[in-house]
């Protein structure tokens, strides 16, 4: 590191940004190309003033970050101040997440096929040696990850594996980075599918071993294409895995033998790891030794066997690699009524088909309107899944007030919501006629929360968001 | 079967400080052997850990650590490891910083003896703070000074260095990673030690925020940011009431406040509403921060009437604000 042809330059001014490879609440994530070094880059762009997180706590995660140096944890290149956002310059892996390749091979070997497995043992062994290694090192600089599943691992072409998203990653030991083992934490983060009985009780806190738990899940993940209970909501998924046993590769499945092509060394991996006691749990270390791992090939097996033949099916250009949105439209049927239709995440053909259709919306006016713009809703629904809502505006055509309606006729947002909705719509639409920078507004929702809620506005819990789209 | 990480070493810690040492004059040599010095350095310092950290789950031995900081004291091999901090390996630059916060919280009664040690050589705390001009160990070096802070002796020490107003610089420094780092070592030196802080803040008061003035001038925005947010907590601390009557006496300081209550940044202009709050509030204002006041009345009222009101949830805001509203309203010439 010390190199200083290995130091990247900080200053907006040595990169040229090439497209956005994904969207959050308060960042960006752009593809990127940086000019001095002739080397393309990932830039996460982070708005300080949205951002709920503190300076401080940003500070420590690109601390955390900077200090790892692991080749099966994302490359930290370097970190400025570009006016109120955070530029973090990081090593590009083209071929996005797990997640977006499971997406693409299920595309590509048929949903009827896709039913009795998605990714090949051998594919699997291989994936998770390298994700193992990443914990391995992880878990002996004192940190845990807290969030490991199919959309934070991301594969580079030429097949290599790595561990990203510090976003929630905390540190395990104080200031000092003394290990003692006594230290737990005691926060809620994670995703809940992946999320280990220990964090969701939030009794006794919980250590490292919360990641092998995620593992489990993510070795499930990868063999069926979701993890168990993916279909239900949050507080439904967290009362299955308190109170049932152990979730396998059965857990998913709609017929017998199912998956029968997975052996007896897989599944005892992923049995140990899904132990609810997480001391019985074994260490990255000792998943390592498992003889599941003799089957584990090198990157440039993963590179053919999991890559190569996916180049008929392109990167799915979702705003939402790493987060879970259910997304959808708002439009007009031929009577002029605003009707919503979900895009099914597995049938992409489809929502290929239907943005084509909204770009056609004629005009119903007399010509002297401005410009349509293209808007989003970024909205939790009562299931609390997060919802994409595109619709358009039209101006001296549609109003601010008609959306909002429609918004609460289909359902989409509560009625407690209607003022605050239209007027964060009213917001965006007047700052877009100005040609503003600023692409979204975050705010409040007066629905307020579930009972068991914490007002966040990163998660986009008792918060919406509404934004432009190009 | 592979060899463990610590191996299965039986050296005395004596044996192992003195291999360390051997290793480190040699990189300090730098001749064509520093090579395989720095990866013996890499090894020692493993074996080091295992001997304070316990090996394999086991508890740490207690003797053996006491030798072992014994060995380190008589070898100077601290100094050593920080002066060379560049030239080791990525990994063993953390072992260091690990090794040394460690030895500094070991404890015997109610002495810390690698805090005396470090109080009788501060070149060595001058070293760690000279640390954050070279990139490669700007934050491995802020983790040990943030360590050494914790003591009130050390913080003394590095407060009343001249190199103390390097940190004004550091927090600016284009990297993040480091300027935020450098910026939380800094705060810990201002505000750790209550007393110590306020004395040296009072002394000092001219030159310190004759610099500080800068910070909250900044182009950087997370600088303007940050340091307007530490000046409020700064002010407001009731050990700094000296320094917040001198304060809040400027003119020039109360019209910063109200400039940057007018910033384009949300986040800046309600850092800055906290600062401009203790200008409002003292009873004794002086002549020309009343003078300011009064004849901005109707703006400032008019400003305020209309400054955050989407913050309907903060009650406490929303009290104060109503409250310098009604003091300014009712101010007399």
């Amino acid at each position: 590191m010390g190199d200083p042809a290995d130091t990247w330059p900080s200053g907006k001014e040595h990169y040229q940004i090439e497209g956005s490879i994904g969207v959050g609440a308060t960042a960006t994530v752009y593809k990127a190309f940086c000019v001095p070094r002739n080397e393309k880059c990932a830039i996460k762009c982070i708005n300080l003033e949205k951002c709920q997180t503190s300076v401080d706590e940003l500070s420590h995660e690109i601390q955390a970050m900077s200090q790892c140096a692991h080749p099966n944890v994302v490359n930290y290149y370097a970190s400025f101040v570009v006016g109120e956002e955070l530029w973090v310059i990081m090593r590009l892996l083209s071929c996005g997440s797990m997640l977006d390749i499971l997406k693409r091979k299920i595309k590509a070997m048929g949903k009827e096929q896709a039913m009795y497995g998605v990714v090949d043992e051998v594919s699997i062994a291989t994936i998770l040696r390298e994700v193992l290694k990443g914990l391995e090192y992880f878990h002996s600089t004192g940190q845990i990850h807290r969030d490991i599943k199919a959309g934070n691992i991301l594969i580079a072409d030429d097949g290599t594996v790595q561990i990203a998203d510090f976003g929630v990653s905390g540190w395990l030991a104080a200031s000092g980075g003394d290990l003692s083992r006594q230290r737990v934490r005691h926060t809620f983060v994670g995703t809940p599918c992946w999320m280990a009985p220990e964090v969701m009780e939030q009794v006794q806190g919980y250590d490292y071993k919360a990641d092998i738990w995620s593992l489990g899940i993510l070795a499930i993940e990868l063999a069926t294409g979701t993890a168990p209970y993916h279909k239900y909501p949050p507080m439904k998924v967290l009362m299955l895995t308190l109170q049932n046993d152990p979730p396998n590769l059965e857990t998913n499945t709609e017929k017998k033998d199912q998956y029968k092509a997975y052996g007896k060394s897989f599944r005892n991996l992923i049995k140990d790891c899904l132990q609810k006691d997480p001391t019985k749990r074994p260490t990255a270390s000792e998943l390592l030794k498992y003889s599941f791992f003799k089957k584990a090939k090198d990157k440039k097996y993963l590179a053919h066997a999991l890559i190569e033949n996916l180049a008929a099916f392109p990167v799915a250009n979702t705003s939402s690699s790493s987060k879970k949105v259910a997304s959808g439209k708002l439009k007009k049927n031929p009577q002029g009524e605003w009707e919503f239709e979900y895009d099914s995440s597995d049938s992409d053909e489809e929502e290929e088909g239907k943005s084509q259709e909204t770009v056609k919306q004629e005009p119903i006016g007399d010509g002297a309107e401005g410009p349509t713009l293209n808007l989003v809703l970024r909205v939790r629904n009562q299931q609390r899944e997060l919802n994409d809502i595109k619709f358009d505006y039209t101006p001296q055509c549609d109003t601010v007030d008609g959306i909002a309606h429609e918004l609460v006729t289909a359902e989409l947002i509560d009625c407690h919501d209607l003022v605050i909705v239209a007027a964060n719509l009213r917001k965006l639409i007047e700052l877009a006629e100005k040609k503003s920078d600023k692409r979204g507004v975050t705010f409040a929702l007066n629905s307020g929360v579930a009972p068991n809620e914490i007002p966040d506005e990163r998660t986009l819990t008792g918060f919406a968001q509404i934004s432009l789209i190009d | 079967m592979p060899l463990p990480i610590f191996g299965k070493s039986h050296k005395s810690p004596a044996d192992v400080v003195k291999n360390l040492k051997e290793a480190l004059v040699q990189i300090e040599k730098g001749d064509k052997k520093s090579d395989k010095a720095i990866e013996e350095v890499n090894k020692w310092l493993q074996t080091v850990k295992g001997i304070i950290y316990g090996q394999e789950g086991q508890e740490p031995n207690s003797e053996q650590v006491a030798q072992l900081a014994q060995e380190t004291y008589n070898a100077n091999v601290l100094p050593m490891l920080i002066k060379n901090l560049a030239k080791l390996e990525f990994e063993s630059k953390k072992d260091v910083a690990q090794i040394f916060n460690n030895l500094l919280r070991r404890q015997i009664g109610t002495r810390s003896p690698t805090v005396e040690y470090l109080c009788a050589r501060p070149e060595i705390l001058i070293t760690l703070v000279k640390g954050y001009e070279m990139p490669e160990i700007a934050v491995t070096c802020g983790s040990m000074l943030r360590e050494c802070i914790r003591h009130d002796h050390l913080a003394k020490v590095l407060l009343h260095h001249e190199s103390f107003y390097h940190f004004f610089t550091y927090v600016e420094v284009s990297s993040f990673d480091i300027a935020s780092d450098a910026f939380s070592t800094f705060k810990d030196l201002i505000t750790k030690h209550k007393t110590i802080c306020a004395e040296f803040l009072d002394t000092n008061y001219d030159k310190f925020f004759g610099e500080y003035q800068k910070l909250l001038n900044s182009e950087n925005y997370v600088t303007r940011r940050q340091s307007l947010k530490l000046l409020g907590e700064l002010l407001l601390d009731r050990h700094n009431f000296n320094v917040m009557t001198r304060y809040i006496s400027n003119p020039d300081n109360l019209k910063l406040m109200m400039n940057l209550l007018r910033e384009k940044s949300k986040s800046i202009q309600f850092e800055a509403f906290h600062v401009f709050k203790v200008f409002v509030a003292n009873p004794n204002k002086p002549r020309p921060i009343a003078d300011i006041l009064l004849r901005n009345r109707e703006r400032l009222v008019d400003f305020l009437s209309n400054f955050h009101n989407d913050r309907t949830e903060d009650e406490q805001f929303n009290d104060e604000k109503a409250y310098l509203i009604k003091q300014i309203q009712e101010m007399r010439a």
